[in-house]
C-alpha cells in the first residue's frame, strides 16, 4: 500500500540537522509537523506494534527508546569476523546525536510497507534496534554492519534489489516463515560469515576439524539399536512434501551436528558414558546367558559417543571455528547444595541427635561405596590380560580394599554391623561386599545377620533386605555342617533385641527374607546328610540338628507363611527323613500355599 | 562437560516418556534423540491434555529446549537406579580429580 503523497515526501529524506533538539520521549524533540511527516507517524505506530509482535520489543530502558547511531570510528568487540573497515555498531549505547553522522540514509522509492523508515525521534531509533533491520548507506565502500545476530554486507546499488526482493517475496505476514531464499538472501539474513548456502560453504575449509569423524550420527550399542529395530517395524512414515526440506543443505546440517558432536569427545568413554555403556552391556550379558546359557563370551565391538584422545587440555570457554559466541560449557563443580549433608562436627557421640546419627552413617556409606566401586572396577579388570606381576599387584590392591571396606563397615569399635545394616544402602553395600569376602569373614556377616534378625525384619521399612539373600545363600552353600549348626542355634533361640520375648522363629515366618534364609540353612543340611562328604560334627551337633528340625516343622506347619524367594528342592526330602507322612503332607500344603506353586514330590 | 545424564537418556531412546514442562504443558512420545544440554525430541507425540492445549493436535514430532523441562516420566522397568547411583558416585569421583 504504496502512499504516493508519502513517498513524496520521504524521498530525499536528509538526516535531521537538529539533533540537539531531541529528546529520548515522543512528546519532545523533533516537531513532527516541521519535517512534513504528520501522516506517516501515525502509521509509524501501526509498523511498531506490528513490529514489537514480530521481533519482540527492543526497547531496552522504560520509556527511553535508545537513540542509538553507528560510530564509524569505534570498532566492536570481538566481531566474529571482521576485517579491517570500521563497523557500524547499532546496539552501542553510546551514542551522541550531536556527533554528525558521515552517511546518509536514503530510501529508495520502492521500499515501504513492513519495511523500517526512519521518520522521528523514536522511528529512527527503533530501526537501528531492529536485528533484522535493513540499513542503506550512502558511500562508495561496502561497509560491515556488525552485529549480534546478523553481519550485513552491503552495498549500495545491489541492496536496494535485495531489500526489495526480501520483502516483496513475504506475501504473508509473518516473515519469519520459512521462504526459499536466495544466496544474496541469504547472506543478507544470516551473514556472510556463518555457513553459506551450498555453493559457498564448504566443510573441508577445515581439514583438522573433520577429518576425525566418519559420520556425524550418534553411534548406538548394537543392543540398543537391535531393540529400537525390533520396536519398529519400519514405519512408512514419509510424507508426500516436506515444505522444510531444502531450508539446509546436508553439508549444512553435518556441520551443525559435528559441531555439537566435538562437544561430547571424550577420552574415556567408559567413564564418561558409564550408565549407558553399563546398562546395555548388561542387557546383552542377561539376554546371552538366557538364550544360550551362558554368558556371552565375545563382546560385539560398539560404539557410543566420539572417542579421541585430546591433546588439549580443559579450557572452560570454547570457540568453535564458525560459530557466532562461545558455546556453552557446563560443569557442575559447583552444584547448589540441596541436602545439607555437610556437618559440624559434634565432639560428643551422644549428644548428636538421631539425624545426625543416620548423616554419619549414610556419609560413611557412601564413602565405602565409592571404595567398592574400585574394588568392582579391579575385578573386572581382571579379565583383560595383565602381565603376572601386575595382576598379583591388583588383587593386593584389591584385597586391601575389601578389608578396608569390612573393617569400616563394623564402626570403629568393631563388630558393630547394625548400624549399617539398618540401612538400605547399608545392606546393598554389604551384598556387594559379601563375594569379596574371605570365608570367615563372610561366615561372621551370616551370623551377625540371622543374630539380629527380628530387629532387621522389623527396621526393613522399604523391604530392602532381600538385596541379602543372594550372596548370603552362596554362602550358605559353602558352610560346613557344625558352622551351620551354629548358626541355626541363633535363628532358634529367643532374639536378645526383642522385648516382648517372641522368638526369632516365629518372626522370620511372616518374613520373605527370613523364611527364605531359614529354608537355605535346612537346605544346606539337608545337602550335606544326603552327600558324601564327611560332616566331622562336634559333640551334641546331630542332636541340635534334629531338635532344629522338629521345632521348625511345628512352627512351619502352625503359622501362615509367606512365599519365599526361593523354594529349596531337597527341603520335603529333609521332612520326610525325620517326620511321619501325616505331617510332612500338613507340612507341604502349608507351604504350597504360600508359595501357590507345588514343592516336588517326597 | 557433565555427561551422566546425557548418558541416561541416552540409554533410554526408543522408549516412551511424558515430558512436562515449566509451563505446565505434558508432552507424551517416544524418545527419539538427546543431546548433550538434554535437549529433548521427541516422535508421535500426544499432550495428556487435549482440550487445553489444541494447538498441538497437528502436531507429529517436536524438539524441545532443555531448559524448559521440569520433569520426565519414565518407565520404571527401563531405568536401573542402582546403576544411576553407581555412575553418579563415579562422576562425583571424578569431578573431585
Amino acid at each position: 500500500c504504496w502512499n504516493q503523497e508519502t513517498e513524496a515526501a520521504v524521498s530525499p529524506l536528509q538526516w535531521p540537522e537538529n539533533g540537539d533538539q531531541w529528546s529520548d520521549t515522543e512528546e519532545g524533540g523533533i516537531d513532527m509537523e516541521e519535517c512534513g511527516l504528520a501522516a506517516m507517524a501515525e502509521e509509524d505506530e501501526e509498523i511498531n506494534i506490528y513490529n514489537n509482535e514480530t521481533f519482540g520489543s527492543v526497547v531496552e530502558n522504560e520509556g527511553h527508546p535508545i537513540n542509538s547511531l553507528p560510530q564509524l570510528d569505534e570498532q566492536p568487540p570481538e566481531p566474529p569476523s571482521s576485517p579491517s573497515l570500521p563497523s557500524l555498531s547499532p546496539s552501542s549505547p553510546s551514542f551522541s546525536p550531536r556527533t554528525k553522522p558521515q552517511f546518509q540514509i536514503q530510501f529508495p522509492p520502492g521500499l515501504r510497507g513492513r519495511g523500517r523508515v526512519p521518520r522521528g525521534g523514536q522511528a529512527m531509533a527503533q530501526m537501528f534496534e531492529d536485528p533484522a533491520v535493513v540499513t542503506t548507506v550512502e558511500g562508495r565502500q561496502s561497509l560491515q554492519v556488525s552485529h549480534y545476530s546478523c553481519v550485513l554486507v552491503v552495498e549500495i546499488d545491489s541492496l536496494f534489489t535485495q531489500t526489495r526482493s526480501f520483502l516483496s517475496s513475504s506475501p504473508r505476514p509473518c516473515p519469519s516463515t520459512p521462504q526459499p531464499l536466495t544466496p544474496k538472501m541469504m547472506q543478507l539474513r544470516f551473514g556472510a560469515n556463518s555457513p553459506r548456502p551450498f555453493p559457498f560453504y564448504s566443510p573441508s575449509s577445515n581439514p583438522v576439524l573433520f577429518h576425525r569423524f566418519p559420520g556425524p550420527v550418534t553411534q548406538l550399542h548394537p543392543q540398543h539399536r537391535r531393540l529400537l529395530s525390533q520396536r519398529q517395524p519400519r514405519s512408512q512414515r514419509k510424507p508426500d512434501w516436506d515444505p522444510y526440506c531444502n531450508i539446509m543443505s546436508a553439508k549444512e546440517k553435518e556441520w551443525i551436528i559435528r559441531l555439537q558432536m566435538i562437544q561430547l569427545q571424550s577420552e574415556n568413554p567408559n567413564l564418561d558414558d558409564y550408565y549407558y555403556q553399563e546398562y546395555y552391556r548388561r542387557m546383552e550379558a542377561k539376554l546371552a546367558e538366557e538364550e544360550l546359557g551362558m554368558r556371552g563370551k565375545r563382546e560385539p565391538p560398539k560404539l557410543t559417543t566420539p572417542y579421541v584422545t585430546k591433546t588439549e587440555s580443559y579450557t572452560p570457554v570454547v570457540h568453535i571455528e564458525g560459530s557466532l559466541g562461545q558455546v556453552a560449557v557446563s560443569t557442575c563443580f559447583n552444584p547448589r547444595r540441596a541436602i545439607d549433608a555437610v556437618t559440624a562436627h559434634c565432639p560428643h557421640e551422644e549428644l548428636k541427635d538421631l539425624r545426625q546419627q543416620r548423616l554419619d552413617v549414610l556419609k560413611k556409606i557412601e564413602k565405602l561405596f565409592m571404595v567398592l566401586l574400585d574394588v568392582e572396577e579391579g575385578q573386572r579388570m581382571k579379565a583383560h590380560v595383565l602381565g603376572e606381576g601386575e595382576e598379583s599387584r591388583l588383587m593386593e590392591r584389591t584385597q586391601r580394599k575389601v578389608e578396608y571396606i569390612f573393617s569400616q563397615f563394623q564402626n570403629p569399635s568393631g563388630d558393630e554391623f547394625l548400624p549399617c545394616l539398618l540401612v538400605s544402602k547399608g545392606k546393598r553395600l554389604m551384598a556387594r561386599l559379601l563375594p569379596f569376602l574371605s570365608r570367615d569373614a563372610a561366615l561372621k556377616v551370616l551370623r551377625v545377620v540371622t543374630f539380629h534378625l527380628p530387629i532387621l525384619m522389623s527396621r526393613d521399612t522399604d523391604e530392602s533386605l532381600p538385596v541379602l539373600y543372594p550372596p548370603l545363600r552362596t554362602v550358605i552353600g559353602a558352610v560346613t555342617f557344625s558352622q551351620l549348626i551354629g548358626v541355626l542355634k541363633d535363628f532358634t533361640a529367643s532374639s536378645p533385641d526383642s522385648s516382648d520375648g517372641s522368638d526369632c522363629l516365629s518372626l522370620a515366618c511372616q518374613s520373605k527374607f527370613g523364611l527364605s534364609l531359614l529354608y537355605a540353612l535346612l537346605s544346606q543340611g539337608e545337602r550335606l546328610l544326603s552327600s558324601d562328604v564327611p560332616l566331622e560334627p562336634s559333640i551334641g551337633d546331630f542332636e541340635t540338628w534334629t531338635d532344629t528340625v522338629f521345632l521348625v516343622a511345628s512352627q512351619l506347619s502352625q503359622s501362615a507363611l509367606v512365599e519365599p524367594l526361593l523354594l529349596p528342592s531337597n527341603l520335603l526330602t529333609l521332612f520326610c527323613r525325620y517326620l511321619d507322612k501325616r505331617t510332612v503332607h500338613q507340612l507341604k500344603s502349608n507351604i504350597e500355599s504360600a508359595t501357590g506353586h507345588l514343592a516336588p514330590p517326597s | 562437560l557433565s555427561y551422566l545424564f546425557y548418558s541416561f537418556f541416552k540409554s533410554l531412546v526408543g522408549k516412551d516418556v511424558v515430558v512436562e514442562l515449566k509451563n505446565d504443558l505434558s508432552i507424551c512420545g517416544t524418545l527419539h534423540s538427546v543431546d548433550q544440554y538434554l535437549n529433548i525430541k521427541l516422535t508421535d507425540i500426544s499432550v495428556t491434555d487435549p482440550e487445553k492445549y489444541p494447538h498441538m493436535l497437528s502436531v507429529k514430532n517436536c524438539f524441545i529446549r532443555g531448559s524448559v523441562v521440569r520433569y520426565v516420566q519414565l518407565p520404571a522397568d527401563e531405568v536401573d537406579t542402582q546403576l544411576l547411583q553407581d555412575a553418579a558416585r563415579k562422576e562425583a569421583l571424578q569431578q573431585k580429580q
